[in-house]
């Protein structure tokens, strides 16, 4: 083909425009192209690569890209250079906006009259929306695999405190049968419990926002766990900064975020057996000019150094057999959808505090 | 009269230790039970049971895998069969031969919970038997059990 610059089109049998020169045709190629040479260094562009990257003719790929001085790990283009066949890598880029995007980029050699690579092409298309649902797929099976282990659980519960009152009622021992039943029913709340994770982990829904006061928001959930925490002999306190304005929030996402973190809280002190008092402490009060927060401490068994890397990356559950991993993995999810992010400082054997970061709007 | 036959319970669920404890009862065993690692291993050291029913995905200081190692590692209660009880067994792929590679992290049975009482309680019938034979109390002559004087 002839290089032609710009639309230099006729048209053919069917009208259509079909000569549009090469040059023309590799702009509106509907992903970035570049060529680069032995140095990484850039020596063509199409039109998609200069409106995401700049103009980047003359400079090293791995800047443009990625505003690094070093070579990317998994360089196909050297690879190409090297074995002279095609390559593909997935890369994390920067555009020039500012914003993040993952690149599937494939990369084939361009041979000389000799037969020696001259240069290397390098095509790559955005999947950022593909690794998005691909990150779905993986929380959707993580979920699948928390709750079967939460489920079975729940039926031992069901199953041993069915047995007591069985019993119970066949030896016409009244307090025993009471006592199966009460292990019976606290197993049914926590199917509704689950219940509820699962719609929310689920469900990809925007927040719908309303104008709420946290300080109320901290009330109302506190206010469901009074019967819980007085049965595990917990202290639970509120303590709300007044000076807060009322903001926006989707207020039934939040109290069930609020709601899944008390009963983290009220479970890491069930299970200290070290101190003598627990208390649980939920707070709303200002983070900085901009955000407010919502934290709920306790003071009770603490997160290990191992399992704190894998709070929220892996939706890990420290729980052993009475894990509902979900809980957290439905507070990350509510917290982002909102803008916000959650921090956790804790000290294995004293406590931890979750403290979820908001933006006031 | 024979001394009744102790099982201890280790497991952070103080609902299944009821509820497990009832049913063996129930089923002719004495049965002690500690919601956590340390108070379980203590429990053992000092009772010498003749089964450990154990939880080994417990959550607490000394995990199910810290009792387990301290059984196997005491010369003086090594030999005490163990079941291993988790809920998380199918989703961890753990199985009973696959904890052979490490010696005191051995459990002689596997169940998941929830736990099938049905062949729970076979199973313990045969591990206490093998328990007495690995004690030198009693010996195995055609399938029928013994008691060595």
């Amino acid at each position: 083909m002839e290089p032609q610059e710009g639309l230099t089109g006729r048209p053919d049998n069917s009208g259509i425009i079909v000569d549009l020169g090469f040059r023309t045709i590799l702009d509106l190629l509907p992903c970035y192209l570049s060529i680069q040479d032995r140095s990484l260094h850039i020596v063509f562009t199409n039109e998609n690569f200069r409106k995401d990257f700049g103009e980047g003719i003359g400079n090293l790929c791995h800047m443009v890209y990625k505003g690094s001085s070093d070579i990317c790990e998994s360089c196909p283009v050297q690879k190409s250079f090297k074995d002279m066949k095609v390559h593909i890598s997935e890369e994390d880029v920067e555009l020039s906006s500012g914003k993040m995007a993952q690149l599937i980029v494939y990369s084939a050699p361009i041979l000389d009259a000799s037969g020696n690579v001259a240069a290397v092409i390098e095509m790559s298309t955005n999947i950022t929306q593909v690794k998005e649902i691909q990150k779905e797929l993986t929380f959707l099976g993580q979920s699948i695999a928390i709750l079967s282990h939460d489920m079975k659980n729940i039926l031992e519960g069901l199953q041993g405190g069915a047995y007591v009152v069985d019993e119970g009622i066949k030896d016409g021992d009244m307090e025993l049968a009471g006592k199966g039943w009460d292990i019976v029913k606290r197993n049914i709340g926590e199917i509704s419990t689950i219940a509820q994770n699962i719609l929310y982990s689920s469900k990809k829904r925007d927040p719908k926002y309303q104008k709420v006061s946290p300080e109320e928001m901290v009330r109302d959930v506190v206010g469901l766990f009074e019967e819980k925490s007085s049965a595990l002999g917990v202290k639970l306190k509120h303590r709300s900064n007044p000076a807060l304005p009322v903001v926006n929030l989707d207020p039934t996402n939040i109290r069930r975020m609020l709601h899944n973190l008390v009963w983290n809280a009220l479970e890491a002190c069930k299970k200290d057996k070290e101190k003598h008092t627990h208390t649980v402490v939920v707070r709303s009060d200002f983070h900085d000019r901009f955000h407010f927060k919502f934290e709920v401490e306790d003071n009770g068994v603490g997160i290990d150094e191992d399992a704190q890397e894998n709070i929220f990356k892996e939706f890990f559950s420290t729980k052993g057999s009475e894990g509902t991993g979900l809980g957290l993995l439905v507070v990350d999810k509510i917290v982002k959808a909102h803008g916000g992010w959650v921090e956790v400082l804790t000290a294995p054997g004293k406590g931890t505090t979750f403290r979820v970061i908001l933006r006031i709007r | 009269m024979e001394d009744p036959v102790k099982i201890i319970i280790v497991d952070d669920n103080t609902d299944y230790l009821f509820t497990m404890s009832t049913f063996l009862k129930r089923n002719g065993y004495e049965t002690l039970t500690a919601e956590e690692g340390q108070k379980g291993i203590d429990l053992i050291e000092k009772e010498r049971p003749d089964l450990i029913l154990l939880d080994v995905m417990m959550e607490s200081t000394y995990t199910g895998l810290d009792v387990c190692k301290k059984v196997r590692t005491n010369p003086d209660l090594k030999d005490i069969p163990i079941i291993g009880i988790s809920g998380m067994a199918d989703e961890l792929g753990v199985q009973v031969e696959k904890w052979g590679d490490e010696d005191y992290f051995k459990v002689d049975e596997f169940f998941d919970k929830p736990v099938d009482k049905e062949k729970l309680l076979p199973r313990i019938k045969e591990l206490l038997e093998e328990g007495l034979i690995k004690k030198g109390k009693a010996v195995r002559i055609g399938g029928k059990l013994y008691p060595k004087k």
